[in-house]
């Protein structure tokens, strides 16, 4: 082992760099090549003493090191580098110039279906076969930082069923051998997660939109029945002799302000379904509470369910996407009013709080007087397509989780001491926002 | 016959919406009528002042305290209901017209036709306000009776002779007489086909069980 420094100091600074990539919001987390880029410092680390030039002994982490690595130092891959890599949740492997693998972690046996040991001195082509074709030396002797550095292949598992897959390539020494660090992601699980990520917000967006349609009908109806009636009582105003202009007027104000409302539930409306990437600004969430609330209103009505709102004042601002961030809101909102329709009349209460909190976040909460959440159900609300309703897509609180995430805050229900259930997004707001990255605590 | 009632009859008007109400308000008082607004079913209850005169109340079906159709039922066929609503499904409307609606319109409504449905609910209101008056006056008769005055009447009324009324209830042809000129007075009935009448006005279920329980055999 070619050791300079402490082995627990290497294991610490490994454990951090894990649980950094644990706790990173899924953007980073799925970028197989900083995560390469990351392990290659370590294993650039353990190298250093045979490293020649003293001012690399103690390098300073950032992208010009990057860099270096990419285009000269190659890293060594020792022992103690290994068990790091074992750990790693990211399947990665290690393979010789000859295109045997030297080295598979946990994460890629799993990935490929083998159990520990069986592929030891395999070849590399059993996983991906189309290293074969092009021939391990290929591989090694490619420029390390070109693009096809991240490529596509299809991988094969265990069991013969093959799959596509990100392969991130990477130099590096084993032994003082060359080598290459392949990560390898599998990209129906990337592409669910990132591609299709915002397809699938916009598309829960949509079908929320549709659960409302009826009710948002009737919102729109209601600025059309007052332009409608006060546009004929003005001609019958006019007919008059001599002519009221005061009412005249009055009634002509009217009729701009019931325009302007109708106007602004389209524009709401077109927000909601609007598709496109997130657009990061400072957003006031009581705008958000209400722009919200003026949507599920006359469906709460509908559906005899009174809802109040507790806005506190002086909400400092949060930065993020303010569509995504209505999503949430529109979600945990339409889950309350479902959660409390067949609820008798006292019960069919739905609650929405904004607040700041003592350490500066905002808190949004939704509180409802429903059945509540069983342990079971508190387990897996926020995991994709699982859903208590009949006709649910079980989508809208795990991409809730996944934005509010995204935004560095954090979600999480609780049942109420007086019954029913509760639903909390805590989210960074924007003065302490570079202290507040990491998601504060209930 | 007229096709608005103006004079001491009054339009209520429930919506959540302040823009409708005033709307509709606006328009309603530019028709020459008198019009009082409410934003809630509860404070149309609480506070509409059903006892004054004619009145009837258009009506939104959708109130963030209750539907309009809870409303009718608490209302109790008091005053004439012209329905409003954003989408009336047939289910909706069937069951609002079945409890007695004036009328059922569809939001955004046209002014004539909203003018018009009120003008009829109207006029149904004041006779449902005259029947009523006169009906409350009959009951007030009603009530000065004895019970035997009452057991007399009832069998009168089914044109049972005075003989035929003694036999039933046991007692002698010129004390019926004399009860059958009080009941007569009471009922400020001039003839025999006033009181019937009267009765029928008041179809009290107590005359009829009179009757049935007077009767021997």
């Amino acid at each position: 082992v070619q050791i300079g420094m402490p082995n627990h100091g290497i294991f610490h600074k490994a454990i951090v760099a894990v649980n950094g990539w644990r706790r990173a919001p899924w953007h980073s987390r799925f970028r197989p090549r900083a995560v390469l880029a990351d392990l290659s410092r370590f294993g650039w680390r353990l190298s250093t003493p045979i490293v020649v030039e003293p001012q690399k002994v103690f390098p300073i982490p950032g992208r010009a090191q990057e860099h270096h690595v990419c285009i000269g130092e190659v890293p060594l891959i020792g022992a103690s580098m290994r068990d790091t890599l074992e750990i790693v949740p990211v399947a990665i492997l290690c393979v010789d110039t000859t295109g045997m693998i030297t080295f598979i972690n946990a994460k890629a046996r799993l990935l490929f279906g083998y159990c520990s040991d069986e592929l030891a001195g395999a070849s590399a082509n059993l996983l991906i076969p189309e290293w074969q074709a092009h021939g391990a030396r290929a591989m090694v002797t490619q420029p390390p930082c070109s693009d096809s550095l991240l490529h596509t292949a299809i991988a094969r598992r265990r069991d013969g069923a093959e799959f596509p897959a990100e392969v991130t390539m990477g130099p590096c020494r084993i032994d003082g051998e060359p080598a290459h660090l392949a990560v390898v992601v599998e990209r129906s699980e990337r592409k669910e997660l990132k591609c299709n990520r915002q397809e699938l917000a916009h598309l829960t967006r949509v079908s929320a939109l549709g659960e409302l349609a009826g009710s948002l009908a009737h919102e729109l109806n209601q600025p059309l029945t007052a332009i409608l009636s006060n546009s004929q009582a003005a001609q019958r105003f006019m007919e008059a002799d001599p002519i009221d202009v005061d009412e005249v007027r009055e009634t002509l104000e009217d009729i701009v302000a019931d325009n302007r409302r109708a106007g602004e539930i389209i524009r709401k409306m077109r927000a909601l379904v609007r598709k496109c990437d997130m657009e990061w600004q400072s957003v006031d969430i009581g705008g958000v509470v209400h722009d919200v609330l003026s949507l599920v209103r006359a469906d709460a009505i509908v559906r005899g369910i009174h809802t109040t709102l507790d806005v506190a004042p002086a909400i400092p601002p949060v930065r993020g996407d303010k569509v995504q961030l209505q999503q949430v809101l529109l979600n945990l909102m339409l889950n309350a009013l479902d959660a409390v329709q067949h609820r008798p009349a006292d019960d069919r209460l739905v609650t929405v709080r904004a607040s700041t909190e003592t350490d500066g976040s905002v808190r949004l909460s939704v509180r409802d007087r429903g059945h509540g959440l069983t342990i079971e159900q508190m387990d897996k609300i926020f995991q994709p397509f699982f859903t208590s309703k009949p006709h649910g897509l079980g989508l809208g609180l795990s991409i809730s989780r996944s934005i509010v995430s995204a935004h560095g805050g954090r979600i999480w229900a609780e049942n109420n001491a007086e019954g029913g259930a509760a639903f909390h997004v805590s989210l960074p707001s924007v003065p302490v926002a570079g202290e507040h990255q990491k998601c504060p605590q209930p | 016959m007229p096709a608005t009632v103006t004079g001491s009859t009054r339009v209520f008007v429930v919506d959540d919406d302040e823009g409708v109400r005033r709307a509709l308000a606006r328009l309603l008082r530019c028709a020459g009528h008198q019009t009082e607004v409410f934003d809630s079913a509860r404070s149309f209850l609480a506070g509409a002042d059903l006892s004054v005169g004619p009145a009837c109340v258009v009506l939104d079906l959708r109130l963030p305290d209750g539907n309009g159709l809870e409303v009718q039922r608490e209302l109790n066929m008091s005053l004439p209901i012209v329905f409003l609503t954003g989408h009336g499904d047939i289910s909706t409307t069937v069951d609002a017209m079945k409890a007695g609606a004036a009328d059922f319109l569809v939001k955004p409504v046209d002014d004539n036709i909203l003018l018009e449905a009120v003008g009829r609910a109207l006029l149904r209101a004041t006779q449902m306000y005259e029947s009523r008056q006169e009906l409350a006056e009959i009951q007030l008769r009603l009530a000065s009776l004895t019970p035997r005055e009452r057991e007399v009447m009832a069998l009168v009324v089914t044109g049972r002779l005075n003989k035929q009324v003694a036999f039933d209830l046991g007692i002698a042809e010129k004390t019926i007489k004399i009860h059958r000129a009080r009941v007569m007075e009471k009922m400020k009935a001039r003839s025999l086909a006033d009181l019937i009448h009267l009765s029928d006005k008041v179809s009290i279920g107590g005359f009829a069980s009179a009757r049935c329980s007077a009767r021997p055999r």
